[in-house]
């Protein structure tokens, strides 16, 4: 069993890593806490649920068109809301009470649109029966999950490290005062980046009927703390830690599952006030942030 | 002199029955809430909904008769929206009792956010008219509660239980796992199925974990229960847990000898879109008066109230927990028919005078001496798939089975 829970755990963690990437990045290059990252991730979710049920469109489709689809709204939501925050005294104290008000108008909103009911994608979509992994029997689905989480961090590496958008974007991570002494336009890269972290946001919604079993407009709060911890362990504002951090999560929830299962959904909390209090500059630390 | 005697009864027994309709409310406030939002949302919305349309049905025939005005007086529904949270469920209680003043107090639907109102309804002496929130502990030392439209929670297993003792027995199952959402509804469901097994003494439970109820991935702990090759399995969840347990399950490629599952036989068009007809196939599950056709006294029959719910186009699956919904409300329209005031006590007394001589759409309503609903029971069904839909007949006990459940080899 402790084999098996490791196995499963790695690979539930890959598709947590792709929960938590967008808002480690959002926060990374803003230093402000989107509150309504589960919420995005829902509204992913149902995007994935409404696209396979009136056109029947293969969820790896639906990727697609939600990174599209996400990433345009991103951009005048960044520029309706961010800037204002940036310039108040506090920003990452009132961007975790603005988004914390979006998050709340959104899941009221998918809720009136959407009604209560659990919804899911039937899981043959992605491939009928079990996948032998290193001899333990894993849903097909979460393979599909921890390739896509795979080729979202790739994307996101090759982003942050190949391109020159990236390295303004790197820039604005190190110091938002000197990107802008030097000319860089930082509300244009932060806004890409905003628009970026919600796609992947989205993006990680469209598998997570698969992953999660249903989804309800209401599974945004519960997103949310898991992908808190997860960047929090992977350290904050490292991107590419939310791989160490995701992995630690889903390893660290199946083992819990095995052992002491009814005390499960304390691990996102226990992480967090262990890295917090042993570890502040989570696993990564500063060091490799700012690299 | 007579003559005058008479005129003059009749003048005060006039004037008695006038003050008597003076002193009747313009309406009578029934207080209730509702999560339209939150894990809860998807079980209290159909509630909520039902008891709605009983509301609007009885007020567009001229309101609720009740004897002690010997009049019919109109229903003022207020429904506050807890969304889920037992915190914001304990504000909105209280602000039902003290300042809405509602004559007629109900609960929330589910354990969870009926454990709130307990307290709270106790403390004020204000009866509970309790849905759907099947707790155990609730009915201890309460004189405050009655429990509407399903039975307590250590009933609801028996069937089951029985069945796995004597059939399952006869057909070889030695083994049993328990997985349980650790919550008052299916905890003390998990309680009362691992007693029911132990007091017969014919099975062993190999594997007993309770997960917290917000668990959405079962695919470790399905492995973990395979490791432990029991034969039957009982898995004890609300609907967002018993759809990811079906899924996982049907992704898993684990197969089991005997499945129990709560809700497929409770929100079972919810189930089966989510999970699909070859998952629910040959799943064991409680059959409610969703699938079951009781004949009532009162109120509509299952059909005329699905008629209705179509009719109020809901945008909600229709199942259980509407008909629970529907049926508080006939609760509270035969309890106003006898109680001899809104008095609290005399509310409680109509109630428990029903016990017995109701017979809903529900089933019959029967009360124990706690307030307990012992009469609308859970008999143990099973489904088979019949192309994209699903059929569950009724296979224990042999008094009411209307078909003969299959234990795989």
């Amino acid at each position: 069993m402790l084999i098996g829970a490791i196995i499963s755990g790695l690979m539930f963690g890959l598709y947590f890593t792709l929960v938590g990437l967008g808002l480690n990045l959002v926060f990374g290059v803003m230093r402000i806490v989107n509150l309504a990252h589960g919420d995005f991730l829902m509204l992913g979710s149902f995007a994935a649920y409404w696209l396979f049920t009136l056109f029947g469109l293969h969820p790896l489709l639906a990727a697609v068109a939600v990174l599209v689809v996400f990433v345009a709204v991103g951009l005048p939501i960044y520029y309706g809301v961010v800037p204002r925050l940036l310039v108040a005294r506090d920003s990452e104290m009132l961007s975790i009470i603005l988004f914390f008000g979006l998050s709340q108008v959104i899941e009221a909103l998918a809720a009136i649109a959407f009604g209560t009911s659990e919804r899911s994608i039937p899981g043959r979509v992605l491939g009928s029966g079990p996948v032998s992994f290193l001899g333990q029997r894993l849903p097909s689905a979460w393979v599909f999950g921890a390739a896509v989480s795979a080729v979202a961090v790739a994307c996101v590496y090759l982003y942050l490290y190949r391109t020159r958008l990236g390295t303004l974007t790197r820039a604005v991570m190190v110091s938002r005062e000197e990107a802008l002494a030097t000319g860089i336009d930082v509300h244009r890269v932060s806004a890409i980046a905003f628009g970026i972290g919600i796609a992947l946001a989205g993006i990680a919604g469209v598998f997570a009927p698969f992953m999660l079993g249903s989804v309800t407009p209401a599974m945004g709060a519960d997103i949310n703390v898991a992908a808190f911890a997860v960047i929090v362990v992977g350290t904050l504002g490292n991107p590419l830690g939310t791989v160490i951090g995701g992995i630690v999560y889903g390893i660290g929830l199946m083992l819990m599952q095995t052992y002491l299962s009814s005390w499960a959904n304390l691990l996102p909390n226990l992480l967090l006030i262990a890295v917090l209090l042993f570890r502040p500059e989570g696993l990564f630390g500063r060091a490799v942030r700012r690299a | 002199m007579l003559r005058r005697t008479l005129l003059s009864f009749a003048a005060m027994l006039s004037f008695a029955v006038q003050a008597q309709a003076q002193q009747a409310p313009a309406e009578i406030k029934i207080g209730h809430l509702h999560a339209s939002s939150g894990p809860f949302a998807s079980i209290s919305m159909p509630v909520y909904t039902g008891l709605k349309i009983w509301v609007d049905e009885t007020n567009a025939a001229g309101g609720a008769y009740v004897k002690a005005f010997d009049k019919k007086i109109p229903l003022k529904l207020i429904s506050y929206d807890d969304q889920s949270s037992t915190a914001t469920a304990a504000t909105l209680y209280n602000q039902l009792i003290t300042q809405d003043k509602v004559d007629i107090l109900v609960a929330d639907s589910d354990s969870v956010l009926t454990s709130v109102a307990v307290p709270i309804a106790k403390e004020h002496k204000q009866f509970l008219f309790n849905p759907t929130g099947t707790g155990a502990a609730f009915f201890i030392d309460n004189p405050w509660i009655a429990l509407i439209a399903d039975p307590v929670s250590t009933i609801w297993p028996k069937y089951a239980a029985d069945y796995l003792n004597d059939e399952g027995a006869k057909a070889g199952i030695k083994t049993v796992a328990i997985l349980y959402s650790t919550n008052d509804f299916t905890g003390t469901q998990a309680s009362a199925v691992r007693g029911f097994i132990k007091a017969a003494g014919k099975l062993d439970i190999v594997y007993d974990q309770g997960v917290p109820t917000n668990t959405s991935n079962y695919t470790v702990l399905i492995n973990n229960i395979a490791a432990k090759n029991p034969d039957a399995v009982l898995h004890l969840g609300y609907v967002g847990n018993d759809i990811a347990f079906l899924r996982n399950l049907q992704d898993s490629g684990q197969k089991f000898r005997f499945l129990f599952s709560i809700y497929p036989g409770i929100e079972t068009e919810e189930l089966l879109k989510n999970v699909g007809p070859e998952g629910m196939a040959g799943v064991f599950t409680y059959v409610t008066s969703a699938a079951y056709e009781y004949k009532p006294e009162v109120g509509w029959t299952l059909e005329q109230f699905r008629t209705a719910w179509n009719k109020a186009n809901t945008g909600l699956n229709f199942g259980f927990n509407s008909i629970a919904g529907y049926t508080t409300g006939l609760v509270l329209q035969e309890t106003l028919k006898g109680t001899k005031s809104l008095d609290q006590t005399a509310l409680r007394d109509a109630v428990f005078a029903l016990s017995g001589k109701l017979k809903t759409l529900d089933g019959p309503f029967v009360l124990d001496e706690h307030g307990g609903q012992i009469g609308e029971i859970t008999p143990l069904g099973q489904f088979t798939a019949e192309g994209k839909e699903v059929k569950l007949d009724v296979v224990y006990p042999p008094s009411l089975a209307n078909g003969k459940g299959v234990i795989g080899k």
